[in-house]
């Protein structure tokens, strides 16, 4: 009886997990099958695989959409945005934790606020600061350049918290060892401690990476030029059309989710060991 | 009865006066326009419009014929959402960021006056291209700012009309006269008949979008607002109070489907879905599309209210016009773009009626060929003609600059009054809310 | 020297805990703290600066803009007029209404959900672990207006899901997901749960693997059931991920704009508007007002760091319990 128990409960255990693994997966499979049909198709709710894919591909490439032109204006703006933002957090997350003091331990508790604060209320103060600088004439840093929509985000309490935490876990005698041998806090920051660090490193980056790929509402304000659009604009726009053509923009839609997919699977352990990191 | 009139202008005419002194709304022509007789025909003009079917070919008919007369300008016409122009200029306006802008931007009746006035000097003052002798008045009092200066070229009516199919109105047991006169009550009745015999509905409305009770409140004359744009009129609107109570009742009586958005709206009649669309006559293009219904419709006045005394056949929907952004470095090109092709061309906006179904809002069109022509599609109607006619018929009233953000308040007023609310409750929130949206 | 350097780095070891309050006796100030100290503020200095120039410095920003009124470039000062005005606005409150509907019911139950999901997976004998586990993160790698526009297109009144509905002979009429408030709003909450589960249970799935199996084992022999594990050995393991995810979940819920924004565009009749989605119609659909945005910014922030200190409240005390 008991055995014909365990039996039935790892059984419905299977499926429970096979249905939801299927409703996970499913969206992903009716994207790449939309992706192969016609917009008529698609609204038919069309279940197999059409033969619509090079025409999709051609209209999402079309001259008049200008897509490379966003998958190029968000890969810049994706990497710039990681690149300072693990800079300048990972000092500061160093910094705080290395070179304790009452003083910076306030500074840092003052600025964890700033991780409760919703990014809407930003929106239009932000707004306005940045419009501020194209009417005193500084257009190259005012509202619809890549500054605009890398600066407010290369700082952000959640990553300095994030690398204040992971660098509990750096060994202090190394930090000890080094000051012995006369390394300048510098250079022990470049040489000893990212070389140690490269794994947070590495989950800091696909967590920022992310955010700035997927990014939509700041972008959304804060760009406004047709070849200043990032792909997340270009989707919507595509989406809040009169007749969206869904054949080309799941089509875009594979493509823009490619390289997170990718970084994804590539680093899905530094991923879920950073990410612990934080809570711990 | 006369003196009345006659003070009451006088008042207006000093109120905007007194408004004009101390705030002008369109820009000062300071960039040399085509007044000087040495307008550049050369550079790249950029326009957005939206609505691939209609707004967006007009424009690019329009860039044809000025490019063939100017070859050395191109005109660049961009197709893009409404709200997407709406939250551009809105972003570009509040920031001084003209960057990315076009130079030519498709505006919509309801919304031009918040822009002249959250945003004066924004877009040009086009009163030397629109003359306003030769477009019709209800079309040119939208876009003139408190100054007295229109600010835009007058495109298209919104007139509204009922769209029907034949076939589905006979089957129920109705002819083409009972629909030429009817009222809403009896378009219910008869959207009952449609239900029961055909298995199809009447019409689609969207819950998002009050068209409905906007088309039939100013066929009566009546706004959310007052002559000034400024004064709430919705707690004692009868005819907007009439115009809820049809629109529950239509839903009531289970012959509306409810729609999401243009997409859904349009698939529901090319598809066959309902009987009949009433609607702006910009939608002509659409349903001819589905060109296996050819000959199946036919367009009737629109229904009028039953029960309110001012109530007629004759409103608008919509309908749009085309204005020049001040900041362009290329404002002389486009509004010589504008004065040769919208405000002037006659043969362009016949040969736009038979194309896309423009009803143009420039008088001397209405006698043009394509207007007298019967239209196959409609079982050989004169389409046009009939609604130019009724063009001429509609009540002005004036939209004022806050149309959108009190729809965005009746939109949940309505529907709790489809749900079963109180209206007299109902309208009375609602004028509050919109009272303090205006305020604000 | 020597000796100081080795202080410092105690302080550091202990920093773990609370040891911030007693940072004085350690931190004497001697020439080597001085200029540690230095480098502190320097290390500190342009990550501080940033956060400062970009959520504080425009925080007061919006406090004296929400003092303000007026249309696009016309502001000019108006008191207390727009937070009067809060009160009367029923999109407003219909705005709050749907966050907090989001709130109580997709946020406690995506928690479940991968709770259970994580309990699951958790098993060490479950063949296929890898797959599933994969499977259900997936959803994490779209981006929100992505995914949004699938589910836009699944979920159409006359779209596949409805199709298949039809087609099973489950439903005689569509479900009209996009017109009928209530389906509008389950759709919204089907999305975010479809969307977040599989990257909650990443935090717990690991949190898991650090509770001693023995527990379990111990609870075995005690002849617990699994819902006895579950519920008193797996969630107060996981108190403070739980905590930590329900926390982040509640800052997102609240800033919730990008799937309404794609999927229903805030309709029907704002039916499913959120704040972050009113706050961006004020200021750029409708005929601009940044000053009564400002003021509904602001309620939103003080909504969130009330609730914030609530589930501090009570998710801490009982681990102090």
């Amino acid at each position: 009886m008991r055995n014909a128990k365990t039996v039935t409960l790892r059984v419905l255990k299977y499926i429970l997990l096979l249905i939801l693994s299927l409703i996970s997966v499913f969206p992903f499979l009716w994207m790449i099958i939309c992706a192969t049909n016609t917009a008529v198709d698609v609204n038919r709710g069309k279940l197999t695989f059409g033969t619509h894919l090079i025409e999709n591909l051609t209209a999402l490439f079309s001259p008049d959409l200008n897509f490379p032109r966003a998958l190029l204006n968000s890969a810049v703006v994706a990497v710039i945005t990681t690149v300072l933002a693990l800079l300048i957090s990972s000092m500061a997350g160093y910094g705080f934790e290395v070179f304790r003091s009452r003083g910076r331990d306030r500074v840092f508790n003052f600025l964890l606020i700033s991780m409760m604060i919703p990014f809407c209320a930003l929106m239009i103060p932000l707004y306005r600061m940045f419009s501020a600088l194209n009417r005193a004439g500084l257009t190259a840093i005012g509202l619809d350049t890549y500054v605009s929509v890398i600066v407010p985000v290369i700082a952000t309490a959640f990553l300095i918290f994030f690398f204040r935490q992971n660098t509990k876990s750096f060994p202090r005698d190394i930090l000890e060892a080094a000051r012995i041998d006369g390394l300048n806090e510098l250079s022990i920051f470049f040489r000893m401690y990212m070389p140690v660090m490269k794994s947070t490193y590495a989950a800091g980056a696909i967590i920022t990476f992310m955010n700035s790929w997927n990014s939509y509402l700041w972008p959304l304000v804060a760009l406004q030029s047709e070849n200043m659009r990032t792909v997340p604009l270009v989707l919507s726009a595509m989406g809040s059309s009169y007749t969206p053509d869904y054949g080309m923009i799941m089509a875009g839609i594979i493509i823009a989710t490619l390289p997170t997919a990718l970084i994804f699977f590539v680093m899905q352990k530094q991923f879920v060991a950073g990410m612990l990191g934080s809570v711990k | 009865m006369k003196k009345s009139g006659w003070l009451r202008r006088l008042c207006a005419g000093l109120l905007c006066a007194s408004m004009a002194a101390c705030c002008s709304s369109c820009a000062d022509d300071d960039r040399g326009g085509t007044g000087n007789g040495s307008a550049p025909t050369s550079g790249t003009l950029t326009v957005w419009a939206w609505d691939d079917n209609f707004n967006v070919r007009a424009a690019r008919a329009a860039a044809d014929a000025y490019q063939r007369a100017n070859p050395d300008a191109t005109v660049q016409v961009v197709s893009m959402a409404q709200d997407d122009i709406v939250a551009k200029l809105n972003t570009a306006f509040s920031a001084g960021n003209y960057k990315g802008l076009p130079d030519i931007v498709l505006i919509e009746d309801y919304r031009i006056q918040s822009y002249l006035q959250s945003y004066p000097g924004e877009l040009a003052d086009l009163s030397d291209v629109t003359d306003p002798q030769a477009f019709m008045d209800y079309k040119l009092k939208v876009m003139t700012d408190t100054d007295g200066r229109i600010c835009g070229v007058p495109f298209d009516s919104g007139v509204c009309a009922l769209f029907y199919r034949t076939d589905y109105i006979e089957q129920a047991g109705y002819t083409r006269e009972d629909m030429n006169d009817l009222t809403w009550e009896k378009y219910i009745e008869i959207g009952r008949a449609v239900r029961e015999k055909t298995g199809h509905a009447m019409l689609t409305l969207d819950p998002n979008d009050l068209s409905q009770i906007r088309m039939m409140m100013q066929s009566a004359g009546a706004w959310y607002v007052g002559d000034d744009g400024q004064t709430v009129t919705i707690r004692d609107n009868t005819a907007l109070r009439e115009a809820i109570l049809l629109y529950k009742q239509m839903i009531d009586a289970g012959i509306a489907t409810q729609v999401s958005g243009w997409d859904p709206f349009v698939k529901a009649f090319q598809d066959g879905a309902v009987a009949t669309v009433p609607t702006g006559c910009w939608i002509a293009p659409s349903i001819s599309q589905a060109a296996d219904q050819s000959g199946k419709w036919a367009v009737a006045p629109l229904p009028r209210m039953g029960n309110v005394a001012d109530a007629t056949h004759y409103t608008n929907l919509g309908g749009c016009a085309w204005y020049v952004v001040a900041h362009s470095p290329n404002a002389a090109l486009a509004k010589d773009f504008l004065s040769k092709t919208f405000a002037s061309d006659g043969a362009l906006l016949n040969q736009l009626a038979a194309d896309i179904g423009l009803v143009s809002t420039l008088k001397s069109v209405s006698t043009m060929s394509n207007y007298s022509a019967g239209v196959e599609f409609y079982g050989g109607q004169a389409i046009f003609q009939d609604f130019a006619r009724w063009t001429e018929q509609i009540p002005p009233v004036n939209y004022g600059q806050f149309t959108y953000d009190i729809e965005e308040v009746m939109t949940g007023t309505v529907q709790s009054v489809v749900n079963g609310a109180d209206l007299d409750a109902a309208l009375d929130s609602a004028q509050t809310q919109a009272e303090a949206i205006i305020v604000g | 020297m020597q000796e100081e350097i080795d202080l410092s780095g105690k302080l550091k070891r202990n920093g773990g805990g609370r040891a911030a309050k007693t940072p004085g006796k350690t931190m004497r100030a001697g020439p080597l703290e001085r200029r540690l100290g230095m480098w502190g503020w320097g290390f500190t200095a342009l990550g501080t600066f940033l956060i400062l120039m970009f959520v504080f410095y425009p925080m007061v920003q919006a406090l004296i803009l929400s003092f303000q009124t007026g249309r696009g470039a016309n502001l000019r000062f108006a008191g207390t007029a727009n937070y009067a005005r809060i009160f009367t606005d029923d999109i407003l409150w219909k705005a709050l209404g749907n966050t907090f509907i989001y709130l109580i019911i997709q946020v406690p139950v995506m928690i479940l959900l991968a709770l259970v999901i994580s309990t699951l997976l958790n098993d060490r004998k479950l063949r296929f672990r890898g797959l599933f586990r994969v499977a259900i993160f997936l959803p994490c790698v779209t981006s929100l207006v992505s995914y949004s526009l699938i589910m836009k297109s699944i979920f159409s009144n006359d779209g596949l899901f409805n199709q298949i509905l039809m087609g099973l002979h489950l439903i005689d009429s569509p479900i009209l997901w996009t017109t009928d408030a209530f389906w509008a709003r389950a759709l919204i909450i089907l999305s975010i749960t479809w969307r977040w589960t599989g990257y909650n249970m990443i935090f717990y799935l690991s949190g898991l693997q650090n509770i001693d199996p023995s527990i379990y084992e111990a609870a075995d022999i005690d002849g617990a059931n699994a819902w006895h594990k579950f519920w008193h050995i797996t969630v107060p393991m996981l108190r403070p991920i739980i905590l930590f995810t329900t926390i982040t979940s509640t800052i997102g819920t609240l800033q919730l704009f990008d799937e309404v924004m794609n999927i229903t565009q805030g309709g029907p009749a704002n039916a499913t508007i959120t704040i972050s989605q009113y706050i961006y119609n004020l200021c750029f659909k409708y005929s601009p007002n940044f000053g009564y945005a400002a003021a509904v910014a602001f309620i939103v922030v003080l909504i969130i760091l009330a609730l914030s200190f609530l589930q501090l409240r009570i998710g801490g005390d009982r681990r102090d319990a």
